[in-house]
Protein backbone atom coordinates (compact mmCIF):
# COMPACT_ATOMS: atom_id res chain seq x y z
CA UNK A 1 0.00 0.00 0.00
CA UNK A 2 1.26 3.73 -0.72
CA UNK A 3 2.21 5.65 2.15
CA UNK A 4 2.28 9.78 2.10
CA UNK A 5 3.48 10.97 4.71
CA UNK A 6 2.84 14.67 4.50
CA UNK A 7 -0.60 15.15 3.01
CA UNK A 8 -2.29 14.00 5.93
CA UNK A 9 -4.06 16.84 7.67
CA UNK A 10 -7.18 17.19 5.10
CA UNK A 11 -10.68 16.30 6.40
CA UNK A 12 -13.55 16.84 3.72
CA UNK A 13 -16.49 19.35 3.89
CA UNK A 14 -19.08 17.71 5.82
CA UNK A 15 -20.48 14.85 4.45
CA UNK A 16 -23.90 14.62 5.55
CA UNK A 17 -25.79 17.60 7.86
CA UNK A 18 -28.50 16.72 9.76
CA UNK A 19 -32.09 17.49 8.07
CA UNK A 20 -33.13 18.34 12.19
CA UNK A 21 -34.84 21.80 12.51
CA UNK A 22 -35.65 24.25 10.03
CA UNK A 23 -35.41 26.71 12.54
CA UNK A 24 -31.57 26.22 12.31
CA UNK A 25 -29.28 28.28 10.06
CA UNK A 26 -27.71 26.96 7.34
CA UNK A 27 -23.71 26.31 8.19
CA UNK A 28 -21.71 28.45 5.93
CA UNK A 29 -18.26 28.79 5.14
CA UNK A 30 -17.26 25.07 6.09
CA UNK A 31 -13.97 24.79 4.15
CA UNK A 32 -11.79 21.57 4.71
CA UNK A 33 -11.01 21.65 8.04
CA UNK A 34 -7.48 21.25 9.24
CA UNK A 35 -6.70 19.89 12.69
CA UNK A 36 -3.05 21.36 13.12
CA UNK A 37 -2.53 18.98 16.36
CA UNK A 38 0.69 16.81 15.87
CA UNK A 39 -0.86 14.27 17.72
CA UNK A 40 -4.03 14.05 16.36
CA UNK A 41 -3.57 11.34 13.29
CA UNK A 42 -1.74 9.32 16.34
CA UNK A 43 -4.42 8.64 18.47
CA UNK A 44 -6.76 8.37 15.25
CA UNK A 45 -4.69 5.29 14.62
CA UNK A 46 -4.49 6.87 10.71
CA UNK A 47 -0.89 8.69 11.11
CA UNK A 48 1.85 7.62 9.00
CA UNK A 49 3.99 4.40 10.83
CA UNK A 50 7.54 3.41 9.82
CA UNK A 51 7.50 -0.55 9.24
CA UNK A 52 10.87 -1.25 9.18
CA UNK A 53 12.54 -4.03 8.67
CA UNK A 54 10.60 -7.07 10.11
CA UNK A 55 13.80 -8.94 11.10
CA UNK A 56 15.16 -6.00 12.34
CA UNK A 57 15.74 -5.70 16.07
CA UNK A 58 15.21 -3.36 17.76
CA UNK A 59 12.33 -2.60 15.22
CA UNK A 60 11.37 0.76 13.67
CA UNK A 61 7.48 0.23 13.89
CA UNK A 62 6.33 2.63 16.31
CA UNK A 63 4.71 5.75 17.31
CA UNK A 64 6.24 6.19 21.12
CA UNK A 65 8.39 4.02 22.27
CA UNK A 66 9.32 2.37 25.67
CA UNK A 67 13.15 2.07 26.50
CA UNK A 68 15.30 1.31 29.99
CA UNK A 69 18.90 2.71 30.92
CA UNK A 70 20.65 1.34 33.34
CA UNK A 71 23.82 3.15 34.30
CA UNK A 72 26.40 2.48 37.51
CA UNK A 73 23.78 4.04 40.02
CA UNK A 74 20.44 4.90 38.85
CA UNK A 75 17.83 3.89 36.15
CA UNK A 76 16.64 6.22 33.39
CA UNK A 77 13.22 5.01 31.75
CA UNK A 78 12.29 7.15 28.75
CA UNK A 79 9.73 7.66 26.36
CA UNK A 80 10.67 8.23 22.24
CA UNK A 81 8.94 9.10 19.62
CA UNK A 82 9.95 7.77 16.01
CA UNK A 83 10.40 11.26 14.51
CA UNK A 84 10.86 13.82 17.64
CA UNK A 85 13.78 11.65 19.72
CA UNK A 86 12.62 11.42 23.14
CA UNK A 87 9.40 13.37 24.16
CA UNK A 88 9.56 12.54 28.01
CA UNK A 89 12.00 10.98 30.77
CA UNK A 90 12.49 9.93 34.70
CA UNK A 91 15.33 8.46 36.42
CA UNK A 92 16.07 8.09 39.92
CA UNK A 93 18.94 10.44 39.40
CA UNK A 94 16.38 13.43 39.08
CA UNK A 95 16.36 15.17 42.61
CA UNK A 96 12.67 14.57 42.76
CA UNK A 97 12.32 11.06 42.92
CA UNK A 98 16.04 10.29 44.48
CA UNK A 99 14.57 12.59 47.62
CA UNK A 100 12.73 9.72 48.49
CA UNK A 101 14.25 6.48 47.89
CA UNK A 102 16.99 4.26 49.48
CA UNK A 103 19.10 3.07 46.63
CA UNK A 104 18.73 4.24 42.76
CA UNK A 105 18.87 0.89 41.64
CA UNK A 106 16.91 -1.58 43.88
CA UNK A 107 13.61 -3.23 43.09
CA UNK A 108 11.90 -0.65 44.97
CA UNK A 109 13.44 2.22 43.03
CA UNK A 110 12.30 0.26 40.03
CA UNK A 111 9.07 -0.19 41.17
CA UNK A 112 8.77 3.42 42.21
CA UNK A 113 10.07 4.79 38.95
CA UNK A 114 7.62 2.62 37.36
CA UNK A 115 4.74 4.62 39.35
CA UNK A 116 6.02 8.02 38.25
CA UNK A 117 6.77 7.55 34.93
CA UNK A 118 2.95 5.74 34.41
CA UNK A 119 1.78 9.13 36.04
CA UNK A 120 3.94 11.21 34.12
CA UNK A 121 2.90 9.32 30.84
CA UNK A 122 -0.78 9.96 31.82
CA UNK A 123 -0.50 13.64 32.14
CA UNK A 124 0.99 13.91 29.04
CA UNK A 125 -1.80 11.38 27.25
CA UNK A 126 0.90 8.81 26.01
CA UNK A 127 -1.11 6.10 27.35
CA UNK A 128 -0.45 3.81 25.03
CA UNK A 129 3.45 3.13 23.93
CA UNK A 130 5.22 0.31 22.53
CA UNK A 131 7.44 -2.10 24.67
CA UNK A 132 10.13 -4.42 22.92
CA UNK A 133 11.07 -5.34 26.30
CA UNK A 134 11.17 -8.94 27.62
CA UNK A 135 12.20 -9.56 31.00
CA UNK A 136 12.59 -12.42 32.78
CA UNK A 137 9.65 -13.13 35.14
CA UNK A 138 10.13 -10.84 38.88
CA UNK A 139 13.19 -9.05 37.81
CA UNK A 140 13.85 -5.51 38.59
CA UNK A 141 12.64 -4.71 34.72
CA UNK A 142 9.45 -6.76 34.71
CA UNK A 143 8.18 -5.26 38.26
CA UNK A 144 9.12 -1.80 36.60
CA UNK A 145 7.19 -2.60 33.62
CA UNK A 146 3.90 -4.04 35.58
CA UNK A 147 3.87 -1.04 38.05
CA UNK A 148 4.13 1.27 34.48
CA UNK A 149 0.75 -0.79 33.33
CA UNK A 150 -0.82 -0.93 37.14
CA UNK A 151 -0.94 3.01 36.29
CA UNK A 152 -2.62 2.66 33.01
CA UNK A 153 -0.44 2.98 30.82
CA UNK A 154 -0.94 0.55 28.05
CA UNK A 155 2.43 -1.37 27.00
CA UNK A 156 1.07 -1.82 23.20
CA UNK A 157 0.07 0.36 20.62
CA UNK A 158 -2.63 -0.28 17.93
CA UNK A 159 -1.74 -0.60 14.78
CA UNK A 160 -1.92 1.95 11.79
CA UNK A 161 -4.94 1.70 10.24
CA UNK A 162 -4.63 1.51 6.38
CA UNK A 163 -7.15 3.38 3.73
CA UNK A 164 -9.36 1.31 1.96
CA UNK A 165 -9.86 1.16 -1.64
CA UNK A 166 -13.16 -0.17 -3.39
CA UNK A 167 -10.84 -3.50 -4.81
CA UNK A 168 -9.85 -4.36 -0.78
CA UNK A 169 -11.43 -7.49 0.33
CA UNK A 170 -13.11 -6.36 3.67
CA UNK A 171 -14.45 -3.18 5.61
CA UNK A 172 -12.90 -3.42 8.58
CA UNK A 173 -14.16 -0.58 11.35
CA UNK A 174 -12.87 2.76 11.28
CA UNK A 175 -11.73 3.17 14.38
CA UNK A 176 -12.68 7.02 15.02
CA UNK A 177 -16.65 6.00 14.13
CA UNK A 178 -16.62 3.68 17.49
CA UNK A 179 -17.80 5.46 20.35
CA UNK A 180 -17.83 3.81 23.50
CA UNK B 1 28.38 -24.43 -2.68
CA UNK B 2 32.17 -25.45 -2.17
CA UNK B 3 33.30 -23.20 -5.35
CA UNK B 4 31.80 -20.45 -3.52
CA UNK B 5 33.72 -20.90 -0.10
CA UNK B 6 36.79 -21.51 -2.12
CA UNK B 7 36.44 -17.87 -3.88
CA UNK B 8 35.33 -16.60 -0.28
CA UNK B 9 38.10 -17.67 1.19
CA UNK B 10 40.92 -16.89 -1.64
CA UNK B 11 39.47 -13.54 -1.29
CA UNK B 12 42.74 -10.87 -0.09
CA UNK B 13 41.03 -9.03 1.69
CA UNK B 14 36.51 -7.72 2.00
CA UNK B 15 37.03 -4.47 3.34
CA UNK B 16 37.18 -2.26 0.02
CA UNK B 17 34.09 -1.06 -2.27
CA UNK B 18 35.40 -3.58 -5.29
CA UNK B 19 35.58 -6.33 -3.15
CA UNK B 20 32.19 -5.51 -1.52
CA UNK B 21 31.08 -6.09 -5.48
CA UNK B 22 33.50 -9.58 -5.62
CA UNK B 23 31.29 -10.90 -2.92
CA UNK B 24 27.88 -10.76 -5.21
CA UNK B 25 28.98 -14.07 -7.24
CA UNK B 26 25.67 -15.61 -7.44
CA UNK B 27 24.55 -15.96 -11.32
CA UNK B 28 21.90 -13.73 -12.57
CA UNK B 29 21.31 -11.54 -9.04
CA UNK B 30 22.07 -8.08 -9.61
CA UNK B 31 22.72 -5.13 -7.06
CA UNK B 32 20.81 -2.21 -8.27
CA UNK B 33 22.87 1.10 -6.74
CA UNK B 34 25.73 0.96 -4.28
CA UNK B 35 25.77 -2.37 -1.87
CA UNK B 36 23.92 -1.66 1.68
CA UNK B 37 26.78 -0.60 4.31
CA UNK B 38 28.53 1.64 1.22
CA UNK B 39 24.69 3.36 -0.07
CA UNK B 40 23.23 6.10 2.53
CA UNK B 41 20.57 4.52 4.48
CA UNK B 42 16.73 6.78 4.34
CA UNK B 43 17.72 8.16 7.57
CA UNK B 44 20.74 9.72 6.11
CA UNK B 45 19.32 10.96 2.78
CA UNK B 46 16.60 12.28 5.15
CA UNK B 47 18.88 14.40 7.72
CA UNK B 48 20.62 15.39 4.46
CA UNK B 49 17.67 16.71 2.96
CA UNK B 50 16.09 18.50 6.34
CA UNK B 51 19.12 20.22 6.85
CA UNK B 52 18.55 23.60 9.18
CA UNK B 53 20.88 26.39 9.08
CA UNK B 54 21.14 27.49 12.68
CA UNK B 55 21.81 30.99 11.87
CA UNK B 56 18.33 31.41 10.34
CA UNK B 57 16.41 27.99 12.46
CA UNK B 58 16.69 29.32 15.62
CA UNK B 59 14.38 29.75 18.49
CA UNK B 60 14.03 32.52 21.23
CA UNK B 61 12.81 32.05 24.98
CA UNK B 62 10.56 34.56 25.98
CA UNK B 63 9.67 33.85 29.21
CA UNK B 64 10.49 34.03 32.67
CA UNK B 65 14.08 33.80 33.48
CA UNK B 66 14.65 30.42 35.59
CA UNK B 67 14.68 30.24 39.54
CA UNK B 68 17.99 31.12 40.46
CA UNK B 69 19.56 29.00 43.38
CA UNK B 70 22.83 29.26 45.13
CA UNK B 71 24.68 25.51 43.49
CA UNK B 72 26.77 25.29 46.45
CA UNK B 73 23.68 25.70 49.10
CA UNK B 74 21.57 22.93 47.55
CA UNK B 75 24.29 20.59 46.80
CA UNK B 76 25.39 20.77 50.64
CA UNK B 77 21.15 20.81 51.74
CA UNK B 78 20.93 17.70 49.61
CA UNK B 79 24.27 15.94 50.47
CA UNK B 80 22.92 16.21 54.19
CA UNK B 81 19.48 14.76 53.17
CA UNK B 82 21.46 11.74 51.66
CA UNK B 83 23.34 11.50 54.65
CA UNK B 84 20.32 11.42 56.49
CA UNK B 85 18.51 8.60 54.60
CA UNK B 86 21.37 6.24 54.48
CA UNK B 87 21.20 6.25 58.29
CA UNK B 88 17.65 6.09 58.24
CA UNK B 89 17.07 1.89 59.32
CA UNK B 90 13.02 2.16 58.47
CA UNK B 91 13.55 3.42 55.02
CA UNK B 92 15.90 0.72 54.55
CA UNK B 93 14.09 -2.19 55.42
CA UNK B 94 11.09 -0.67 53.58
CA UNK B 95 13.72 -0.32 50.46
CA UNK B 96 14.57 -3.95 50.90
CA UNK B 97 11.04 -5.01 51.54
CA UNK B 98 9.82 -3.74 48.47
CA UNK B 99 7.61 -1.45 50.48
CA UNK B 100 8.78 2.08 50.09
CA UNK B 101 5.98 4.02 48.41
CA UNK B 102 6.93 7.92 46.93
CA UNK B 103 4.45 9.99 47.40
CA UNK B 104 3.31 10.66 43.67
CA UNK B 105 2.07 14.36 44.40
CA UNK B 106 5.20 15.46 46.97
CA UNK B 107 7.40 14.09 44.29
CA UNK B 108 5.45 15.72 41.42
CA UNK B 109 5.68 19.28 43.48
CA UNK B 110 9.02 18.50 43.35
CA UNK B 111 9.70 17.93 39.37
CA UNK B 112 8.14 21.12 38.76
CA UNK B 113 10.01 23.15 41.01
CA UNK B 114 13.57 21.36 39.84
CA UNK B 115 13.50 19.81 36.11
CA UNK B 116 9.98 19.77 35.41
CA UNK B 117 9.47 23.26 33.20
CA UNK B 118 12.36 21.64 30.77
CA UNK B 119 10.60 18.71 30.17
CA UNK B 120 7.01 20.51 29.63
CA UNK B 121 9.09 22.36 27.22
CA UNK B 122 10.05 19.19 25.69
CA UNK B 123 6.04 17.66 25.80
CA UNK B 124 4.99 20.92 24.50
CA UNK B 125 7.12 21.11 21.68
CA UNK B 126 6.58 17.11 20.93
CA UNK B 127 2.39 18.69 20.70
CA UNK B 128 3.59 21.45 18.85
CA UNK B 129 2.17 24.14 20.93
CA UNK B 130 4.82 26.35 21.05
CA UNK B 131 4.95 26.38 16.78
CA UNK B 132 1.35 26.82 16.55
CA UNK B 133 0.92 29.63 19.01
CA UNK B 134 4.35 31.51 19.01
CA UNK B 135 5.93 30.66 15.94
CA UNK B 136 9.79 30.79 16.54
CA UNK B 137 9.60 31.34 20.08
CA UNK B 138 9.52 28.95 22.81
CA UNK B 139 9.14 29.22 27.04
CA UNK B 140 9.66 27.46 29.79
CA UNK B 141 6.57 27.17 32.05
CA UNK B 142 7.67 28.32 35.74
CA UNK B 143 4.52 28.72 36.77
CA UNK B 144 2.66 25.59 37.84
CA UNK B 145 -1.06 26.03 37.03
CA UNK B 146 -3.63 24.06 38.64
CA UNK B 147 -6.84 23.89 36.44
CA UNK B 148 -9.56 21.91 37.63
CA UNK B 149 -12.92 20.58 36.52
CA UNK B 150 -14.75 19.20 38.75
CA UNK B 151 -12.60 16.10 39.28
CA UNK B 152 -10.21 16.24 35.73
CA UNK B 153 -7.14 18.30 36.23
CA UNK B 154 -5.55 19.73 33.37
CA UNK B 155 -2.02 18.97 33.20
CA UNK B 156 -0.24 18.75 29.84
CA UNK B 157 -2.30 17.14 27.37
CA UNK B 158 -4.53 14.40 28.70
CA UNK B 159 -7.98 13.53 27.54
CA UNK B 160 -10.71 15.59 29.24
CA UNK B 161 -14.35 14.74 27.10
CA UNK B 162 -16.55 18.25 26.29
CA UNK B 163 -19.19 17.03 28.77
CA UNK B 164 -16.47 16.70 31.47
CA UNK B 165 -15.51 20.52 30.42
CA UNK B 166 -18.71 22.04 30.28
CA UNK B 167 -18.58 24.39 33.12
CA UNK B 168 -15.89 26.88 33.88
CA UNK B 169 -12.78 25.34 35.81
CA UNK B 170 -11.23 27.01 39.31
CA UNK B 171 -7.71 28.19 38.84
CA UNK B 172 -4.90 28.08 41.19
CA UNK B 173 -1.41 29.50 41.28
CA UNK B 174 1.08 30.54 43.30
CA UNK B 175 1.62 34.61 43.18
CA UNK B 176 2.64 37.80 45.12
CA UNK B 177 0.29 40.31 45.83
CA UNK B 178 2.14 42.94 43.54
CA UNK B 179 1.92 40.85 40.17
CA UNK B 180 -0.93 40.97 37.71
CA UNK B 181 -1.76 37.96 35.45
CA UNK B 182 -3.77 37.04 32.55
CA UNK B 183 -5.40 33.63 31.30
CA UNK B 184 -6.50 33.05 27.91
CA UNK B 185 -7.34 29.45 26.83
CA UNK B 186 -7.42 28.69 23.00
CA UNK B 187 -8.06 26.04 20.98
CA UNK B 188 -5.65 26.59 17.66
CA UNK B 189 -7.10 22.86 15.67
CA UNK B 190 -10.42 24.11 15.89
CA UNK B 191 -11.33 27.01 13.58
CA UNK B 192 -13.93 26.31 11.29
CA UNK B 193 -12.50 28.61 8.15
CA UNK B 194 -9.67 29.60 8.78
CA UNK B 195 -7.10 27.18 9.95
CA UNK B 196 -3.89 29.54 10.85
CA UNK B 197 -6.51 31.04 13.30
CA UNK B 198 -7.81 29.85 16.94
CA UNK B 199 -11.01 29.74 18.87
CA UNK B 200 -10.46 32.37 22.35
CA UNK B 201 -12.34 30.21 24.67
CA UNK B 202 -11.51 31.97 27.69
CA UNK B 203 -10.01 35.16 28.56
CA UNK B 204 -9.84 36.77 31.95
CA UNK B 205 -7.40 39.69 32.18
CA UNK B 206 -5.73 41.55 35.05
CA UNK B 207 -6.29 39.25 37.66
CA UNK B 208 -4.46 40.56 40.97
CA UNK B 209 -2.63 38.17 42.47
CA UNK B 210 -3.88 34.98 42.54
CA UNK B 211 -7.39 36.19 42.85
CA UNK B 212 -9.14 35.14 39.57
CA UNK B 213 -12.18 36.17 40.80
CA UNK B 214 -11.08 40.09 41.15
CA UNK B 215 -9.68 39.17 37.25
CA UNK B 216 -11.77 41.35 34.30
CA UNK B 217 -13.40 38.60 31.99
CA UNK B 218 -12.99 40.12 28.50
CA UNK B 219 -14.35 36.70 26.74
CA UNK B 220 -16.81 34.15 28.45
CA UNK B 221 -16.11 30.54 29.23
CA UNK B 222 -17.52 28.69 26.29
CA UNK B 223 -16.71 24.71 26.33
CA UNK B 224 -14.94 22.67 23.97
CA UNK B 225 -16.93 21.62 20.79
CA UNK B 226 -14.68 19.58 18.63
CA UNK B 227 -16.40 18.75 15.62
CA UNK B 228 -17.40 14.91 14.35
CA UNK B 229 -14.58 13.24 12.68
CA UNK B 230 -11.78 15.68 13.02
CA UNK B 231 -10.30 14.02 16.10
CA UNK B 232 -8.52 15.53 19.76
CA UNK B 233 -8.24 19.51 19.53
CA UNK B 234 -5.68 20.92 21.59
CA UNK B 235 -7.38 23.68 24.20
CA UNK B 236 -4.00 25.38 25.41
CA UNK B 237 -4.75 27.66 28.95
CA UNK B 238 -1.76 30.19 28.90
CA UNK B 239 -0.60 31.99 31.79
CA UNK B 240 1.08 35.76 31.22
CA UNK B 241 2.36 38.31 34.15
CA UNK B 242 2.65 41.71 33.70
CA UNK B 243 3.70 43.67 36.67
CA UNK B 244 0.86 46.83 35.97
CA UNK B 245 -2.71 46.93 35.16
CA UNK B 246 -3.35 46.94 31.17
CA UNK B 247 -5.90 47.47 28.72
CA UNK B 248 -7.32 44.25 26.74
CA UNK B 249 -10.68 46.45 25.75
CA UNK B 250 -10.00 45.40 21.69
CA UNK B 251 -9.92 41.86 22.83
CA UNK B 252 -13.47 42.70 23.85
CA UNK B 253 -16.37 41.02 21.62
CA UNK B 254 -20.26 42.43 21.56
CA UNK B 255 -21.18 39.01 20.35
CA UNK B 256 -20.30 35.60 21.69
CA UNK B 257 -20.51 34.19 18.27
CA UNK B 258 -18.35 31.92 16.62
CA UNK B 259 -16.82 34.77 14.08
CA UNK B 260 -16.22 36.99 17.31
CA UNK B 261 -14.07 34.51 18.94
CA UNK B 262 -11.60 34.47 16.71
CA UNK B 263 -7.99 34.90 17.92
CA UNK B 264 -4.40 34.33 17.16
CA UNK B 265 -2.28 34.38 20.09
CA UNK B 266 1.15 35.50 17.93
CA UNK B 267 -0.53 38.65 16.76
CA UNK B 268 -1.49 39.49 20.34
CA UNK B 269 1.68 38.43 21.94
CA UNK B 270 3.50 40.62 19.43
CA UNK B 271 1.59 43.56 20.73
CA UNK B 272 1.99 43.32 23.73
CA UNK B 273 5.56 41.79 24.01
CA UNK B 274 7.29 44.38 25.79
CA UNK B 275 4.28 44.04 28.44
CA UNK B 276 3.77 40.76 29.12
CA UNK B 277 5.55 37.15 30.05
CA UNK B 278 4.25 33.94 29.21
CA UNK B 279 4.61 32.08 33.02
CA UNK B 280 2.30 29.30 33.23
CA UNK B 281 1.11 26.35 30.36
CA UNK B 282 -1.52 23.55 30.33
CA UNK B 283 -3.39 21.99 27.71
CA UNK B 284 -5.74 18.75 27.33
CA UNK B 285 -7.23 17.39 24.46
CA UNK B 286 -10.62 16.87 24.20
CA UNK B 287 -12.61 14.63 21.13
CA UNK B 288 -16.27 14.81 20.12
CA UNK B 289 -19.16 13.16 21.80
CA UNK B 290 -22.86 13.21 21.47
CA UNK B 291 -23.55 15.54 23.98
CA UNK B 292 -22.24 18.08 21.59
CA UNK B 293 -25.35 17.97 19.13
CA UNK B 294 -27.71 19.52 21.04
CA UNK B 295 -24.82 21.88 22.53
CA UNK B 296 -24.47 22.90 18.45
CA UNK B 297 -28.22 23.64 18.54
CA UNK B 298 -28.93 25.08 21.26
CA UNK B 299 -25.55 27.32 21.88
CA UNK B 300 -24.01 27.81 18.67
CA UNK B 301 -27.57 27.51 16.54
CA UNK B 302 -25.80 25.63 13.97
CA UNK B 303 -26.22 22.53 12.14
CA UNK B 304 -23.88 20.25 14.18
CA UNK B 305 -20.83 19.45 10.72
CA UNK B 306 -19.69 16.00 10.72
CA UNK B 307 -16.44 15.64 8.73
CA UNK B 308 -14.10 12.86 7.25
CA UNK B 309 -10.86 11.79 7.06
CA UNK B 310 -9.39 12.27 3.30
CA UNK B 311 -7.00 9.74 2.91
CA UNK B 312 -4.88 10.44 -0.09
CA UNK B 313 -5.81 9.18 -3.11
CA UNK B 314 -4.17 6.08 -4.37
CA UNK B 315 -1.23 5.31 -7.10
CA UNK B 316 -2.73 4.23 -10.24
CA UNK B 317 -0.30 3.60 -12.92
CA UNK B 318 -1.13 4.69 -16.20
CA UNK B 319 -3.21 2.31 -18.58
CA UNK B 320 -1.27 0.45 -21.15
CA UNK B 321 -2.56 -0.12 -24.43
CA UNK B 322 -1.29 -3.63 -24.29
CA UNK B 323 -0.73 -4.72 -20.76
CA UNK B 324 0.83 -8.22 -20.31
CA UNK B 325 -0.17 -11.23 -17.45
CA UNK B 326 -3.54 -8.89 -16.02
CA UNK B 327 -6.58 -9.86 -15.24
CA UNK B 328 -8.48 -8.42 -17.77
CA UNK B 329 -11.57 -7.70 -15.51
CA UNK B 330 -10.10 -6.35 -12.51
CA UNK B 331 -7.36 -4.23 -14.72
CA UNK B 332 -10.43 -2.10 -16.76
CA UNK B 333 -12.12 -1.89 -13.68
CA UNK B 334 -9.58 0.01 -12.37
CA UNK B 335 -9.65 2.69 -15.46
CA UNK B 336 -13.40 2.71 -15.23
CA UNK B 337 -15.81 5.33 -13.30
CA UNK B 338 -16.27 4.37 -9.52
CA UNK B 339 -19.87 5.03 -9.68
CA UNK B 340 -20.75 2.90 -12.73
CA UNK B 341 -19.00 0.37 -11.58
CA UNK B 342 -21.26 0.38 -8.56
CA UNK B 343 -24.04 1.15 -10.62
CA UNK B 344 -23.60 -2.26 -12.01
CA UNK B 345 -23.50 -3.97 -8.81
CA UNK B 346 -26.45 -2.14 -7.99
CA UNK B 347 -28.54 -3.53 -10.63
CA UNK B 348 -27.73 -6.94 -10.58
CA UNK B 349 -28.97 -7.07 -6.85
CA UNK B 350 -31.77 -5.18 -7.84
CA UNK B 351 -32.74 -7.28 -10.24
CA UNK B 352 -33.47 -9.93 -7.77
CA UNK B 353 -34.89 -7.75 -5.49
CA UNK B 354 -38.89 -8.02 -5.67
CA UNK B 355 -40.59 -4.58 -4.85
CA UNK B 356 -43.60 -6.48 -2.91
CA UNK B 357 -42.45 -9.63 -1.54
CA UNK B 358 -39.97 -10.34 1.25
CA UNK B 359 -36.66 -10.94 0.61
CA UNK B 360 -35.56 -14.33 0.08
CA UNK B 361 -33.64 -15.91 3.12
CA UNK B 362 -29.97 -16.11 2.42
CA UNK B 363 -28.62 -19.50 1.77
CA UNK B 364 -26.56 -21.08 4.71
CA UNK B 365 -23.50 -22.18 2.86
CA UNK B 366 -23.85 -19.32 0.22
CA UNK B 367 -20.47 -20.50 -1.62
CA UNK B 368 -22.48 -24.21 -1.91
CA UNK B 369 -24.76 -23.21 -4.78
CA UNK B 370 -24.73 -24.13 -8.11
CA UNK B 371 -22.99 -22.42 -10.84
CA UNK B 372 -23.32 -22.78 -14.92
CA UNK B 373 -20.81 -25.14 -16.30
CA UNK B 374 -20.51 -22.93 -18.96
CA UNK B 375 -19.56 -19.71 -17.35
CA UNK B 376 -16.04 -18.87 -17.66
CA UNK B 377 -13.77 -18.97 -14.93
CA UNK B 378 -13.09 -15.56 -13.66
CA UNK B 379 -16.71 -14.82 -13.79
CA UNK B 380 -16.98 -17.57 -11.46
CA UNK B 381 -14.44 -16.22 -9.59
CA UNK B 382 -16.30 -12.74 -9.54
CA UNK B 383 -19.86 -14.61 -8.57
CA UNK B 384 -17.85 -16.42 -5.51
CA UNK B 385 -16.54 -12.95 -4.46
CA UNK B 386 -20.03 -11.18 -4.22
CA UNK B 387 -21.73 -14.02 -2.68
CA UNK B 388 -18.92 -14.03 0.14
CA UNK B 389 -19.11 -10.51 0.42
CA UNK B 390 -15.73 -9.17 -0.43
CA UNK B 391 -14.53 -7.00 -2.29
CA UNK B 392 -16.56 -4.37 -5.03
CA UNK B 393 -19.83 -5.54 -3.71
CA UNK B 394 -19.11 -3.82 -0.06
CA UNK B 395 -19.76 -0.82 -1.96
CA UNK B 396 -22.94 -1.39 -2.51
CA UNK B 397 -24.39 -3.33 0.32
Amino acid sequence: MQVVRNCTKLFTPPVQIRNSSNALVKNQNLAPFVNRNPRNLERMRIAYKPDGYHVEKPGKNYWHKLNVTLSGKYVTATITHFENGEVLRASTSEWCIKKYLYRGKDTSAFINLGRILGFRCLQTGLTEISCDLEPKEDSKVALFLKALEDSGVQLKEPTQFKAIYPWHYERPEKPWEVVE
Amino acid sequence: MSKVLLKLNTLPCLGGYENAFALFIRKGHHLRGKPPGVAKSLQQKLSELNIKDPSVHYKVDIGLPPVQVSRAQQVQERLDHLKQQRNDKELERLSRNRKLIVNLEESNKDWLATVGPQHLRKIAEHYGVFKDLFGDAYFYPQVPLNILYDTNQVYYGNIIKPEDASQTPQVTFDSDNDSFWTLIMTNPDGHFSNNDKEYVHWFVANIPGNKIQNGETIVEYLQPFPPKGTGYHRHIFILYKHSKKLDFSPYKTQGLTLTDRTFNTYDFYKTLQDNITPAGLVFFQSDWSPSLKTFYHNVLKMKEPIYEYDFPAPYIRPQDWYPKRKPFNLYLDKYRDPKEINKEFLMRKLKNIHPFKAPKPEPLYPNAQFIDKDVPSWLKTEIKKSRLKWGRINEIE
